[in-house]
């Protein structure tokens, strides 16, 4: 599994960017699907929780998005989720929930412009609920198509 | 052995790798028993110190999720699919 860098192009940043502008005031979230190590795909994902502090998927909505990625043969590229009023960096709470080991990206809608930040949240067993949590380089490219 | 059972990537280090695995039917308890069977200690990552399903884990038979059926004794028929997903959550510190 490699830690190396988040890549992807300026439109699904933007995609990602209007899903989280898009469900203020709550959180919003979704899930990224990568080929080749290279996000392809955002899927905006319903905030099952609904809050303006807190995200969860709807379980349903997250196996369809499994299933698709199976079908399509792309990896899980990345969970993304905002922070409406804080920095653009892991909270206990995100630690504590992160079990998977993909990037978590982070859209602060704190400052006028969105900040976007890219983490690895590496833990012993995966219900552990403390983590290392490692910042990633964000690369914008385009898309090859 | 007619059920499917489908193992998200942060389970596969415990099922020597295995994406997909098949089992015979039976209840969801059971199936972790035999997965368990196959790949010691699977189960101990699924399920709470009291057996009950770990909350961190939902547990999906076809499209539906166990938790509102019955659960681990949910029965999986043949030709039914499981799929195991770690739940996707987190939140910002309040201000």
């Amino acid at each position: 599994m490699t830690t190396g860098a988040l890549r992807l192009s300026r439109e699904l940043i933007d995609e990602m960017v209007e899903h989280c502008f898009a469900e203020r005031p709550n959180e919003a979230c979704g899930l990224l699907a990568s080929n080749n190590e290279r996000v392809v795909k955002v899927f905006r994902m319903t905030n099952a929780s609904g809050s303006p502090v807190r995200y969860s998927l709807d379980a349903a909505e997250q196996l369809a998005v499994y299933k698709k990625l199976d079908r399509e043969d792309w990896e899980l590229g990345g969970i993304f989720h905002s922070h409406t009023h804080t920095e653009a960096y892991p909270s206990p709470t995100d630690v504590r929930e992160a079990h998977e080991d993909v990037p978590y990206v982070i859209v602060s809608l704190a400052d006028e412009s969105p900040d976007i930040r890219a983490f690895r949240i590496t833990k012993e067993n995966w219900r552990d609920e403390d983590g290392l949590v490692e910042e990633i380089p964000v690369v914008i490219e385009p898309l090859d198509e | 052995m007619t059920v499917q059972v489908r193992i998200p990537t942060i389970f596969r280090k415990f099922t020597n790798n295995e994406a997909v695995l098949e089992v015979d039917p039976g209840t969801v308890a059971a199936i972790l028993e035999q997965i368990d069977a196959r790949h010691p200690g699977f189960k101990q990552q699924i399920l709470t110190d009291a057996g009950d399903l770990h909350r961190f884990v939902n547990v999906y038979v076809n499209d539906e999720d166990a938790r509102y059926l019955d659960k681990l004794e949910t029965n999986v028929g043949e030709g039914d699919t499981v799929s195991l997903l770690p739940s996707v959550a987190g939140g910002a510190p309040r201000r």
